[in-house]
Order: structure tokens, then sequence, then C-alpha cells
């Protein structure tokens, strides 16, 4: 009776295993798996699907894996799964800088090439990392924006999310040194770094303190997706003239992305994700073809984005950095609502 | 034999064979056979090499479900375990990175996980009241907080000095050391829960606790001694897991108390107390290994590798009862 039992749950977790998707690995071209920090990141799913379809259109194969919590535990579980099946190549959005260093040497000890996008281990577990946007190319973007939707003078702010928050703080700094360097900036006045905290309702609060203490403000670059959705719904719903820029979501921008004076933010920027995966597929192409090696200066032919060269990453490594930020405006912004 | 008024009376002693398959721990054999037979012809990638190199990573766990076996006896449980393995990684890896001895390292996560141990069995040793879920828990939420204040804004640390740590790590022929830690501490913790009279006392404790403390059982004496070996084996674990990664973060050890109490309750130990033994939680531990490399290696999602798991757990602590069920059925006819 007992064995009856076993061999009915044993059935039943045979089903199931064999129930979900099973890739068949085909040894034709290249086979590549693409590791996530977790699953359901709507954000990284943008950049694979659109990786997935790059290598896929060059006759390769991806496998995108996901760890079952975000944690390097569970990638470095991953990893060990991965370096047991026959990849050529790993991409990895990495939990954590070195804690995947023992698992990502080995894989390369075995003959597997590692490059990585979105979140790079350290320098010495990688390859070569897709950077989206460098820190300076982000904040000249957002400084031009401040420049032109202010019509090239005025007084401006900046909400962000909070004050410790590294990115945020990295692009603040950026943009005042930015504006220090050029002329062409001098005409603008950032009265005020606001921090919102990334919650709607202080960042919304936070933005109402701005126009009662700046009335003349003209300007407000929100860098954080949080504060920019906040700061378009009441700077819209009070017709305020004060115009909103920054770093958002498309989907969550919609009804407030326009050019005329009904729609509080002209246009902002985000990660080209797409832009992104497809980048980071050429280049791990390119590794398993031995067209690069990951060092310093080497060039190669991303499919029709044309040429990269590999540069120096803040942390020693190296990097090929995808380039500017992608613009959302009243043309583009329906599409792209859909995707992000 | 049938009687007047329709019930058998068995008196013939089954035979030791047969009562082997047909104890839980003879089902969890059949079935870690059946899952390797599966595994093998389920993943292509799934051989021996193979298994001993993704082993270490789950083998971690293991030597926090052997301790966690005994608590499960007590009739208690101890959820702080995720959380001391944290705390004890983190330690050690700031050890490390002062330049000591790699033996001091050592003794840091060991001591550190003995000393976490040593608080829980002294709160609840010392509040006999205060039930071990809430008091666990407590300290669960308290060590991580102080891993996490250690760890500071980065929240992350890495080994400077990994050679002590690649050496724990290291193999025997293609046999990594962990595995024979595992056995070997597993069949002395086997041997001491099932053998010896401190053994016998546990279940006595988990049986009734009063009665065992009547019969001149030190009932508190044997639950500190118990939670602080279990706080030194969490610190075994972190040591381990540290030679995986060779450095500690927020989220290390995070559910591992989950882990070893299901693969314990799995192994047939029983959460209510007094019963089961470690041979059934050991093997079953290797079945969810294997089960979990088998499955990971075909890329199987990882949430429905839990669903696995956790359909099989269920089925484990219902399975007894189904059992019982039928037997009653079938006797009554």
């Amino acid at each position: 009776m007992n064995k009856k039992l076993v061999s009915t749950l044993l059935c039943g977790a045979m089903v199931l295993a064999s129930a979900t998707p099973a890739f068949a690995g085909v040894a034709d071209g290249q086979k590549i798996a693409l590791v996530g920090k977790s699953a359901g990141n709507a954000f990284f799913e943008i950049a694979a699907s659109s990786f997935k379809e790059t290598v896929e259109a060059e006759g390769g194969t991806v496998e995108v894996v996901y760890p079952e919590a975000a944690t390097a535990d569970a990638q470095i579980k991953v990893l060990d799964n991965l370096i047991s099946q026959d990849f050529d190549a790993i991409c990895i959005s990495a939990n954590d800088v070195n804690a995947l260093q023992a698992k990502l040497e080995e894989a390369m000890d075995a003959g597997i090439k590692v490059s990585s996008f979105d979140s790079a281990p350290n320098k010495d577990s990688r390859q070569v990392f897709v950077n989206q946007a460098g820190t300076v190319a982000v904040a000249q973007a957002l400084m031009d924006a401040v420049l032109d939707i202010a019509g090239g003078e005025g007084q401006w702010a900046i909400l962000s999310a909070t004050s410790q928050a590294a990115n945020q703080n990295a692009w603040i700094d950026a943009m005042k040194k930015i504006m220090e360097e050029d002329e062409k900036y001098s005409k603008l006045e950032l009265v005020e770094v606001a921090y919102g905290d990334d919650e709607p309702q202080k960042s919304t609060d936070q933005t109402a303190a701005l126009l009662e203490k700046y009335p003349d403000l003209k300007v407000i670059c929100a860098p954080t997706t949080v504060g920019i959705a906040a700061a378009a719904k009441y700077l819209q719903d009070n017709e305020s003239a004060c115009k909103l820029t920054g770093l958002g979501l498309p989907s969550e921008m919609l009804e407030y992305t326009g050019a005329d004076d009904e729609h509080s933010c002209p246009y902002f920027y985000l990660w080209d994700m797409q832009g992104l995966g497809k980048l980071s597929a050429y280049a791990t192409s390119a590794l398993i073809s031995d067209e690069i090696t990951g060092a310093l200066d080497e060039t190669f032919t991303a499919g029709d984005l044309g040429e990269y060269t590999i540069t120096e990453a803040d942390d020693g490594g190296t990097e090929i950095v995808l380039g500017l930020p992608l613009q959302f405006n009243s043309d583009n912004i329906e599409e792209m609502a859909k995707l992000y | 034999m049938a009687g007047k008024s329709g019930r058998s009376i068995n008196n013939v002693p089954e035979s030791p064979i047969k009562r082997m398959i047909f104890s839980w721990e003879g089902v969890l054999v059949i079935l870690f056979i059946l899952i390797n037979v599966f595994c093998a012809f389920y993943s292509e990638f799934y051989n021996l090499k193979n298994l001993l190199r993704q082993m270490p990573v789950y083998l971690a766990e293991v030597f926090l479900m052997l301790p966690m076996a005994y608590i499960l006896v007590l009739g208690e449980i101890d959820i702080s375990v995720g959380s001391i393995v944290c705390l004890s990684a983190t330690m050690s890896c700031i050890v490390c990175n002062t330049g000591a001895p790699f033996i001091v390292v050592v003794l840091t996560a060991l001591l550190v996980g003995t000393a976490c141990g040593a608080v829980n069995g002294f709160i609840l040793t010392r509040f006999q009241e205060l039930p071990p879920m809430i008091v666990t828990l407590a300290t669960q939420i308290i060590f991580r907080g102080i891993a996490e204040i250690v760890l500071g804004s980065g929240g992350s640390i890495s080994a400077s000095n990994t050679d002590g740590f690649r050496a724990i790590g290291g193999k025997i022929g293609s046999v990594p050391y962990i595995l024979f830690l595992v056995l070997i501490l597993g069949v002395i913790a086997a041997v001491i829960l099932g053998k010896s009279t401190f053994g016998r006392r546990v279940y006595a404790i988990g049986t009734n606790r009063t009665t065992a403390y009547y019969s001149g059982i030190h009932v508190q004496k044997i639950r500190m001694i118990i939670y602080t070996v279990m706080g030194t084996f969490a610190g075994l674990c972190a040591l381990f897991l540290v030679s995986s990664s060779y450095g500690a973060n927020t989220t290390t050890g995070n559910g591992f108390e989950m882990d070893a109490i299901a693969m314990a309750v799995f192994g047939g130990i029983s959460s209510t107390g007094g019963k089961g033994n470690l041979a059934g939680g050991i093997i079953s531990a290797f079945i969810i290994v294997c089960l979990r490399v088998g499955l990971g290696q075909k890329n199987v999602h990882a949430q429905v590798i839990l669903l696995i798991l956790g359909l099989l757990l269920i089925c484990a602590v219902a399975l007894p009862n189904i059992i019982g069920s039928i037997k009653k059925a079938a006797a009554k006819k």
C-alpha cells in the first residue's frame, strides 16, 4: 500500500516537472544562459526578451533562468546548475557584487564566457559588463532637458528619492558639475534638492512645498520613477506653469506627457532596456566567437546598433556603454507604455 | 485468525525485512532510488560528477537539520537559525579581514553560533512558559538585525583572504569534504538520538515533558544543551556557506530554518515531538538535494521546484494519516 502511494506521489512530481516548459538544448549555434536577479522584474524582462530575440535571430539559443529568491545564495545554486550543462556563455545580473566570484570563476575555468548587464559582479567575476548609460550621460541628458524646458534661464529644483541613494546622488553631483563647467547653463539656478523618499505621498508633498517656496520655479527634475509620477500628477492637477522632466516609467507617465500646456511633462528619460538587452546579446555572442575577450579598447559590431569599444568601468574592470538614455515624448510614449 | 467479532489479531511478528521496507525510512530509501532514476532519465547532465560538484551549497543546510531534529523531537522549534548563520558568517568574514589565522576564523564562526544558540537556550530555560516559536522569532530578528548593523549600509562583506575558505571547500578526489563531514556528524547525531540515554531522554521530554520531569530527567539542562548545539551547527553551516561565496550579506541564510525543518519533517520527524529518527532525516535531506539538482539542471522554474518540494512535504506529513485511515477502513470490513 505504501509503495502504491509513493509511486503515485512520484508520478505526480514527474508530471509536474514535465509539465513545465522544458527547453531542449540544440547544440546548433551558441547556447547562452541569461540569469536574472529574481523572477517578476518587468524591467529586466524587457531586456531579457530583447536579448533572446537578438540571439535567436542570429541562430543561437537563450535560456532565461531566475533564482528562487533575489539573493546571492540562490544565484550560486543557479550557476552550479548552469555549469553542469553545456552553455557557451552566461550573462548575469548579479544580486551581490562579490559573492558570485567563486562560482563565476569556476564557470570561466570551465570554458564558459561570462558577461553581465544591469547589475555587475566584481571585475574578477566577469569578462565584460554592459552598462546602460554612464552617470555623466544621464546627468548630461537631464541637464539639457532642464535647459531646454526652462527656455535657457530660470529657477529649477530636483526632486530626488532619499538623501542616501547612491545612484541619485551620483547623478545629482554630475548635474551640478556640468552646470558649473559650461557657460550655457549659467542662467539656470538650482534652488533646492528635495527628497520624496520614493514614496508617492511624500513626493507629492515635496512638490507642493517647492511650488509654494519658489513661485517662479520653471522646471522640476525628478530622476526617480516614483518622484516623477507623483510630481507629474500634482503639477497637472493644479495646472501649474512649472514643468517636469527626469527619469520615469512610460506606463506611469502616459497621461502626463505632452508638449502642450495641458500636460505637465514635455519629455523624460529612462534606460533603453531593449537596447541594453540587444547590446548585451551581441557582446556575449562576440565573447563566444572570440571576437572579443573583454579586454580594454577591443571593438566589435553590435548588429544595427553599430560599432562599440570596450572601455574601463568605475570598478577597474571593463564595460561597454550603451550610450544615452532613451527619451520618451508624445511621439513614442503610447507605444513604449505597453512595454515598461 | 478471525474471531467471533470479526476482528483478527495478528500475533505473528512481521519479518525484519518486511518491517524495514514498510517503515518510513524504507519508503524514503525507495523514494531516494526512484528520484535518482528519474533525475538520470530527466536530465542528461545528471551524473555523479555533477552531483558531487553541485552538492556542497545544499549540504550546508543539512548541518542545521541535525540539531533541528532534536529540537523537533523535543516538540519545539527554532526559527532563528537562519539569522544565526547570517551573523556567524558576517563575524567570521570580519575576523578573516583582520588578517587573523584561519583557525581563529573557524572558532569565531562556531563561537558566535554557539553564543547565539546559548542565548536562545537561556531565554527558553529561564522563562519556560514562553513558546519557542515566539522566542526564536524574536531572536531571529535580533540576530539578523545585529548582522545588518555590523554590515552597515553596503549590506555585504567579502573575505579578503579566501585561502582558508577555499581549503575547507576542497575535495578528496571529486568528493567534497563537506559530504564526509555531513555523513560523519549525521551518523554521530543519529546514534546519540537513537541509541544513547541522552537521546532516550529527548524522546521522553518530547512525548510528555511533565512526566519526563517527574521521572528525574533534567529537562531544562537538556533543552539548554540542544539549543546551544543548534547554534554551534549554525556556525558550521555559516563557515561552509562562506566557503562558496567568500562573503556574507544581509540575505545570507535567509529561510534556512524552514529548509532544515522541512528536511526533518519529510524524514518522518514529527513536529509535535517524540517521534521520528535521524536516519529518515538524513535520507530525506539527500532526496531533496538530488531532486533540486536534477530539476535545476533542466532549468525548471525555481518556483516550480519549490512547489514540488512543498507538495512532497504535505504528502509526507499526510501519508501516515492516510495509511492509518485506510488500515482502519480495511480492518472494519
